[in-house]
């Protein structure tokens, strides 16, 4: 399969706060990819080197075959932005924003965003800067949809929006983008909404990547065990299976990639006796800071 | 592209600095020049000065003067002063003398470079020379001569047909080549008398034109082969000695006397009408020319026959061998200036400043700017053009780079 | 495309431009009002003499009014794309970056040309209704840096908007505030004479400043 999205080597620094090294990933075609990473890991630094708003320190990103410092305006046309907050031009009205973008993309397909507008309760003259924060982000993505893009980058889409507004962005991306084959490469604080969204997953961490997988891998294979500690001094950090590992007093909430009979192996080797053994079923937002720690 | 435009931006900041700076530096440390003032004693044949900040008075000997006695070595110029203080004298230079005598022989002339070098208005209005009235009405029309001359009505804003073609007519009789090169005239109806203007034409023959009664009057005054005037100043003085003082392009100045139109050239030299200031006091023995320029003092005595009787200069430092121009020569390549004080044109003034002391800092800042760069770690390479304009420019070009940073580029 | 973007930034400056274009329009109509109100109680003739030699400018409230209007335009243009960086989405549509941005530029200079050459031109046919030609001249000339002004403070409060960093939207201020003075030096009638075709230089090479800041804020400066 064709990658989409292709960044090597990426390095960058905030004066002289290293932000990540060597940073790797790619998109590929048709895939739905979520990036997913606690506040200050570089999710937005990748966002923006992305889009072209950021020159890196080292390294590239490419956006079908393009350095993404300079894409041409043939690729930029094929690429659909979502800015975080659903920013759009805020001192037009839908009927105006309509016209201004539809001169810009020869495919423009008007139906799409007349079909969102009409479920919102909006007159076609009603300024956007009036609307509610659930009304823009249907503008934005009307808009998006109108432009049919190959690739969608959305920053942080669920900012702002209420569950049902979520719901409805979320459903209707993801249908579109089965439908038509679309990439999709996205960002959400929320990582319920991307439960429900992308397919694969890319985890930041402090200084690099922590995994690039599907998220029918990842949460088949990252599991969560409960137990109680018999002796709370046993010493578990030590076992070269476990991912992270939660202590309140003598109760573990232990995440590892292993099986159970590797975990129970570990702690009979070790003499440490437990009670109360047992697998936790987890979301992927349990997942998420199961993997990366609550702090 | 943006890095054209880095290069302009990073060009305006330089002319702005340039203009900004120096100024700013002259505010805060320019001492005023005291310029001496100086009158000639007719009684002394030597010249007083008063030093007007220090309050002293003395001759060019050296000798200190009180006040009073000032006065008294001038009492043609302070005659109202000793008269009110009972100490006007029976006789001066062996001659009684009545108030009137001295008064209509006395005159006051001052001309600035800056009056010169400036803009000039193009229209004009021709008064009644012989009105038979004792005041001076401002004409309803003003003139203007470009192909031919032109009375044009304030109130109407209309050429005033008749008029100009009697005019035109009357200036083309005597030999007039038009357009007008230059219109002098006292254009103001505040004068004791009209005399109308004197005006050049485009071949730089002189003429003098009046209205009399309704009529032209023109006049052709001779003037000597290749003598071109660059200004004239028209004077309205008791005695009615002369119409003006006429400046010639080689810095002469000249006298066209009244009536007999005679051009007579006044042995003054050490006038620069680019860069000098002039006055010129007259009374009943002598004329005393003083010319200021921006680092002497010149003044000559003249008899009433215009023959030099005495001379005086006084020099001081300019402003730029003073410390503070020392100083300043050694932190700025130059100075930019919207205005002169030799001029009422608005241009880009440009100062180079005197020796070469501000290589020294322009050398120091290219080295903390080389430092800059090293501990940034860049690309030295993409840095040599703004080290180039740091090296020209020193301080202006130090900030103009740092304010609009060469970041993003090469 | 280029009817995309004028649309754009029509709707941006329209009411500005139409409004600032009004009030300008009236403004120089009160002028010479009150010049005529001059001709009626002073007369023509003591009207021109003040003029010609007593230094009067009768055009000297015009001073700040161009520089009022590329402020405005400016701001009415530039601000929206700022806030909330929403210049992003201007250079994530299909077109070179550069080029879409002197677009929008060169539609708003070339309407605040048209609002300045209204008014020149309103000025100009007033004027010549109460003074000849060689005065109307001189005026112009003294005016003429002020309307190089206005399009140099359009130029640079692009620069300025669009800067991403506080800091050196200081520094821009500075050295813009303190350029523009050039323009306003007080001096005789017609004493810019000799440096309108300087200025009207710099004013050109300003033109493309807001290039710099758009290029910091592309390549990620905060």
């Amino acid at each position: 399969m064709n990658n989409v999205i292709e960044c090597n080597n990426l390095t960058h620094y905030y004066g002289r706060k290293l932000v990540y090294e060597n940073l790797n990933f790619h998109v590929s075609e048709g895939s739905i990819l979520g990036l997913l990473g606690k506040n200050g890991t570089g999710k937005t630094t990748t966002i923006n080197i992305l889009n072209g708003f950021l020159q890196p320190r080292n390294g590239e990103c490419l956006i079908f075959g393009e350095n993404t410092q300079h894409l041409s305006p043939q690729t930029k046309a094929r690429i659909g932005f979502l800015i975080e907050g659903h920013i759009q031009y805020s001192f037009m009205n839908i009927r105006q924003i309509e016209k201004f973008y539809s001169g810009f993309y020869p495919n423009w397909k008007p139906a799409p965003f007349w079909e969102l507008m009409s479920k919102l309760n909006v007159t076609p003259t009603q300024k956007i800067s009036t609307m509610s924060c659930g009304q823009r982000s249907q503008v934005a993505l009307g808009l998006i949809l109108a432009q049919d893009p190959d690739l969608l980058i959305l920053d942080d889409f669920s900012m702002g929006l209420d569950p049902g507004y979520r719901r409805l962005f979320i459903d209707y991306l993801r249908e579109y983008a089965k439908a038509e084959n679309k990439t999709i490469f996205t960002t959400s604080h929320i990582i319920q909404d991307m439960e429900r969204l992308i397919d694969d997953m890319l985890i930041l961490d402090f200084n690099g990547v922590l995994a690039q997988t599907s998220v029918n891998e990842f949460m088949g294979s990252f599991k969560r065990f409960d137990f109680v500690l018999e002796n709370d001094k046993a010493d578990l950090k030590k076992a070269s299976f476990v991912v992270n590992l939660d202590k309140v007093k003598n109760k573990i909430e232990l995440y590892t990639y292993s099986s159970e009979s590797i975990v129970k192996k570990y702690l009979d080797d070790n003499n440490i006796t437990v009670s109360n053994f047992a697998q936790v079923k987890m979301g992927l937002e349990d997942a998420f800071i199961g993997l990366t720690g609550k702090y | 592209m943006e890095k054209i435009s880095r290069f302009l931006l990073v060009f305006i900041a330089i002319l702005t600095l340039a203009i900004i700076l120096p100024k700013l530096y002259w505010m805060a440390f320019e001492k005023p020049v005291r310029k001496p003032f100086i009158l000639y004693s007719c009684i002394n044949d030597d010249f007083m000065i008063h030093r007007i900040s220090e309050k002293t008075w003395e001759d060019t000997k050296g000798n200190q003067f009180t006040r009073e006695e000032y006065e008294k070595k001038l009492p043609l110029m302070f005659e109202k002063q000793l008269i009110t203080s009972g100490s006007w004298p029976d006789s001066i230079i062996g001659m009684a003398l009545d108030m009137r005598t001295i008064s209509k022989a006395k005159s006051f002339f001052r001309l600035k470079a800056s009056e010169i070098d400036a803009p000039f208005p193009e229209l004009y209005p021709l008064f009644e020379s012989q009105s038979g009235r004792t005041k001076i009405d401002l004409p309803d029309d003003f003139f203007r001569i470009t192909w031919r001359i032109d009375f044009i009505e304030a109130a109407t804003n209309k050429v005033l047909e008749e008029k100009s073609q009697l005019f035109s007519a009357a200036l083309y009789q005597n030999g007039f080549s038009f357009p007008a090169k230059k219109i002098s005239g006292l254009a103001t109806p505040r004068k004791s008398i009209d005399e109308g203007y004197l005006i050049i034409d485009s071949k730089d023959q002189l003429f003098h034109l009046k209205m009399i009664k309704g009529f032209p009057y023109v006049k052709e005054i001779d003037v000597p082969d290749g003598l071109k005037f660059r200004h004239i100043s028209c004077v309205d003085f008791k005695n009615k000695d002369f119409y003006a003082y006429l400046f010639s392009d080689k810095n002469e100045i000249y006298i066209l006397t009244q009536d007999d139109y005679k051009l007579i050239k006044w042995p003054v030299d050490g006038f620069d009408a680019s860069n000098c200031d002039l006055k010129i006091f007259g009374d009943l023995f002598n004329y005393t020319v003083i010319i200021e320029a921006e680092d002497h003092i010149k003044a000559i005595a003249l008899s009433p026959d215009y023959q030099v009787v005495n001379t005086y200069t006084e020099n001081w430092k300019l402003k730029e061998d003073q410390t503070e121009g020392k100083i300043f020569a050694s932190l700025f390549p130059a100075q930019l200036s919207m205005t002169s004080d030799n001029s009422k044109f608005i241009r880009f003034y440009f100062t180079p400043s005197k020796g070469l002391n501000w290589i020294f800092l322009n050398l120091l800042l290219m080295a903390f700017h080389f430092i800059w760069l090293y501990r940034r770690k860049v690309k030295f390479k993409n840095h040599v053009p703004d080290l180039g304009i740091v090296a020209v420019s020193g301080i202006f070009g130090f900030i103009a780079i740092h304010f609009f940073q060469n970041k993003f580029f090469g | 495309m280029w009817k995309s973007v004028v649309y754009k930034e029509w709707l941006k400056i329209r009411w500005f431009l139409i409004g600032y274009t009004l009030l300008g329009i009236l403004g120089i109509g009160y002028l010479f009002l009150t010049v005529k109100h001059g001709f009626a109680f002073s007369g023509g003739k003591n009207i021109w003499n003040s003029v010609l030699f007593m230094g009067h400018q009768f055009f000297s409230p015009l001073k700040y009014v161009p520089l009022v209007g590329g402020l405005t335009i400016a701001i009415a243009q530039y601000f929206p794309e700022t806030v909330n960086k929403r210049i992003k989405l201007t250079f994530h549509l299909p077109m070179g970056e550069n080029k879409i941005l002197l677009m929008m530029h060169t539609f708003g200079a070339v309407s605040l040309l048209l609002s300045f050459l209204i008014f020149f031109g309103l000025f100009a046919v007033f004027s010549l209704i109460f003074f000849p030609v060689q005065m109307v001249t001189d005026s112009v000339i003294s005016i003429f840096p002020w309307f190089l002004a206005g399009f140099s403070a359009y130029f640079l409060v692009a620069l300025i908007v669009l800067e991403p960093a506080w800091k050196f939207r200081l520094f821009y201020s500075l050295v813009g505030g303190f350029f523009l003075t050039i323009y306003f030096t007080s001096a005789v009638t017609s004493a810019y004479g000799s440096a309108n075709t300087g200025l009207f230089l710099v004013t050109a090479f300003l033109s493309i400043a807001l290039l710099f800041s758009a290029h910091r804020f592309r390549k990620g400066e905060m």
